[in-house]
């Protein structure tokens, strides 16, 4: 069985269009969550967004794309993020069509982040959109597969907030299992009407910037990203930077509702622990955790049971990315998949943002300052969704 | 990779077996609708009321083959797009109330994944559970998952794999406006004989228990595979790769079931991939229910009947004269002409 070695990967959020502005914001504790510039909404003026400070032609040119093509704001972010990863790990035209070459992608909103058009094409109000063929969840895989000339396996996959670490997981199984060679896995999501509405139907909405892991935390806050890894093989990893192993994943339903998670935590425990046992490792290896942290009552007081549980009341240090980026749906896996990279790669711990008090019932509290030095070797990434689906995922430093 | 059981609801029959005892079902309407099981047999009429139909039908279709059994490891659904009907409802809400205060239910109900966390919580199923929504090859990449676990030999040996697509106002205005469907109403059986440009919108679920044993199995999924914007070499090429890896001669493929859906523009795919497999004779199965996104998974569950012998060439629904005895089944099926999919299914040992 192959190990599956990252080597390469991008992202954009809203705290940098690439991995080292993010870097950068990460380690100053600065915070892209902010009033929304582009995003057209009634709640714009009442609500906090994580939006990619780029509007939509900033984003065709920025990805070299043509216009009025069809391309979504979802599609867009996707290969930009897309675009850095395969730059990243130097994969030419040619690697990039082999049959052995994989794409797995994930989102939620998918082309559905143009409400407005899809009422009309959805309603028959007038002549077809220039989208009308491109709502689908799968559409941003299919116009990256296209425009790559991607003739391997494919695979759009839709956990809700738990996709693109499905996404991983899987395309780490494909390599292992001999199928592909090499896989670019990941997700993408755009702020979209449809979602915003959905969550404040839901009153998970946070009018402040989120607050994972405290107190007086009062729900999360949207984000729109895209992120991407590469992974391959040893044999296609030869000679290359291996940022990363995956050595560890475990996938798990809570069983408990379609929309919170259970209070004893019975999937985010399954999850993490099925991940330690593909691993190998025992728990208290694990050197830090990027938290699935959203900043709602439910999750935080859940995420903090399960740690109590699998790591026996002192889990190792922790934060919540999403205090930077908002939650960014189906990118948020491989997004903060790529933050613990980054502090792996720099052996450096950044910042939970805004846990003025940390929750007391647990004997423990995320990370609240920026540590350089820390050695860490391995790497644990959640993430839970609606549905109950929760994943969990562990990477391991390469000697 | 063994299937154990199988259960399909689609616009024939099939959720009661009438369907492989010879009934057909013709249908002259703009759409083909799935034929309704009686849902509160299965769903507490609580939760019937809130759900979807891409949720209920997907429910009717797994539930039967977790009662008949116990084992189950985890729960992987493909589907192109979920529960739509909701999802419209929920952005007529968005727009027919300017962003206020809105119901969340639609919204939970709309996303794909619904269904596969809903399965998860009627059984009280912690094992894995993922969904794939990669268009018409949501199937196809379902079933690869559930295979790495069986190939892997992990402590999961059963796993419920199925397909769903719902027809919705939604979904039909929109590939009606993308040019997907007829301009003509056209009876079911005249379909694939049609001569003009689209096809009729049909939906269905169609559920498998899938065991790394052949121990009871009615039929084996040897592989799948799949490819973007083939040229007509690449897929002899595929085709090559995907028997060599298999170990198989193409020779040895009985019958090929293939996804004609009476698009003019689109149905020579067909017709050329059989070049490839001069010899073996071939039925279509998009009369029978429409074309959908996930309907490979319809198309497995009759491989799987013709396989075990509970559907012979004599059906009325075809009507042709194919081997009565198959081995191996080959399942190609393609969706707008861009994104092609192979399934290759095999005699069980039951």
């Amino acid at each position: 069985m192959s190990k599956v070695f990252v080597t390469g990967f991008g992202a954009i959020s809203a705290i940098g269009n690439s991995t080292l502005e993010a870097r950068s914001s990460l380690i100053n504790g600065t915070s892209g969550i902010k009033k929304a510039r582009f995003f057209k909404s009634n709640y714009v003026n009442s609500l906090l967004f994580g939006e990619i400070p780029l509007n939509d032609e900033e984003f065709i040119n920025l990805t070299n794309s043509p216009k009025n093509s069809g391309l979504t704001r979802t599609s867009l972010i996707a290969l930009a993020a897309f675009q850095q990863a395969i730059t990243s790990a130097n994969l030419s035209e040619e690697v990039l069509s082999s049959f052995t070459t994989g794409f797995i992608s994930a989102s939620t909103v998918g082309g559905m982040c143009y409400t407005d058009e899809l009422y009309k094409d959805a309603n028959l109000h007038g002549e077809a959109s220039e989208f009308v063929r491109s709502y689908e969840a799968s559409d941003h895989t299919f116009q990256i597969a296209s425009r790559y000339n991607i003739k391997g396996y494919t695979d759009t996959i839709n956990t809700a907030c738990s996709s693109s670490a499905n996404a991983i997981l899987l395309g780490a199984r494909l390599i292992q299992s001999g199928r592909l060679d090499r896989v670019i896995v990941g997700g993408a999501d755009s702020l979209a009407k449809y979602t915003v509405n959905g969550f404040n139907a839901l009153m998970i909405l946070s009018d402040e910037a989120c607050a994972p892991f405290s107190t007086d935390r009062k729900g999360l806050n949207l984000g729109e990203a895209g992120a991407y890894l590469v992974l391959e093989n040893e044999a296609s990893a030869n000679k290359k930077k291996k940022y990363a192993e995956v050595i560890g994943f475990g996938n798990s339903n809570d069983a408990f509702h379609p929309s919170a998670t259970s209070q004893d935590a019975v999937g985010p425990v399954l999850a993490m622990q099925k991940a330690l046992q593909v691993a190998g490792i025992s728990a208290n290896a694990i050197n830090y955790i990027n938290a699935h942290g959203t900043g709602t009552i439910n999750n935080d007081e859940t995420e903090s049971t399960a740690f109590a549980t699998v790591f026996e009341n002192n889990p190792p240090p922790y934060n919540s990315t999403k205090s930077y980026t908002g939650h960014t749906l189906a990118a948020s896996g491989a997004l903060e998949a790529v933050f613990s990279i980054l502090s792996m790669e720099n052996n450096e711990l950044y910042p939970s943002l805004n846990c003025q008090a940390p929750i007391h019932t647990f004997p423990f509290q995320p990370i609240q300052s920026y540590c350089k030095q820390q050695p860490i070797q391995y790497i644990m990434s959640n993430s839970f969704g609606f549905g109950g689906n929760c994943t969990s995922l562990i990477f391991s430093k390469c000697m | 990779m063994y299937v154990i059981d199988q259960q399909a609801i689609s616009a024939q029959k099939t959720h009661d077996l009438s369907f492989e005892k010879g009934e057909y079902s013709t249908y002259l309407t703009s759409t083909f609708p799935i034929v309704e099981p009686t849902y509160s047999e299965f769903i507490p009429l609580n939760l019937l009321r809130r759900m979807g139909k891409a949720v209920k039908m997907g429910i009717a279709a797994a539930l039967p083959i977790i009662n008949r059994n116990q084992q189950l490891d985890g729960i992987i659904v493909g589907t192109a797009n979920g529960g739509l009907e909701n999802c419209i409802d929920f952005l007529n809400q968005i727009v027919a109330y300017d962003e206020g205060v809105l119901t969340p239910t639609n919204f939970v109900q709309s996303t794909p994944n619904a269904l596969a966390g809903q399965l998860a919580l009627m059984t009280k199923n912690t094992g894995y559970n993922s969904t794939h929504v990669n268009g018409s090859l949501s199937f196809e990449n379902a079933l690869i998952d559930a295979k790495l676990f069986f190939e892997a030999s992990t402590n999961i040996t059963s796993l419920l794999v199925g397909s769903v697509e719902e027809i919705s106002s939604y979904n039909y205005h929109i590939d009606l406006l993308a040019g997907r469907y007829k301009k003509e109403i056209i009876s079911n059986d005249q379909l694939i004989q049609s001569n003009t440009e689209g096809s009729v919108c049909g939906e269905g679920a169609s559920f498998f228990l899938l065991s790394n044993s052949p121990e009871h199995a009615i039929a084996e999924i040897v592989d799948t595979t799949q490819i973007i914007h083939p040229s007509t070499a690449d897929l002899t090429t595929l085709m090559n790769v995907f028997f060599e890896k298999n170990q198989l001669s193409m020779d040895a493929i009985d019958l090929l079931l293939l996804g004609k859906n009476g698009d003019n523009r689109l149905d020579y795919w067909y017709d050329d991939f059989q070049q490839i497999f001069p010899e073996t004779p071939a039925i279509n199965f998009k009369q029978l229910t429409g074309d959908y996104r996930t309907i490979s998974g319809f198309a497995t569950y009759l491989g799987v009947q013709i396989l075990t012998g509970k559907i012979n060439g004599a059906h009325p629904a075809f009507n042709t004269d194919f081997p009565t005895n198959c081995n191996n089944i080959l399942i190609y099926n393609h969706f707008d002409g861009i994104r092609h999919g192979f399934i290759l299914i095999k005699k069980g040992t039951r």
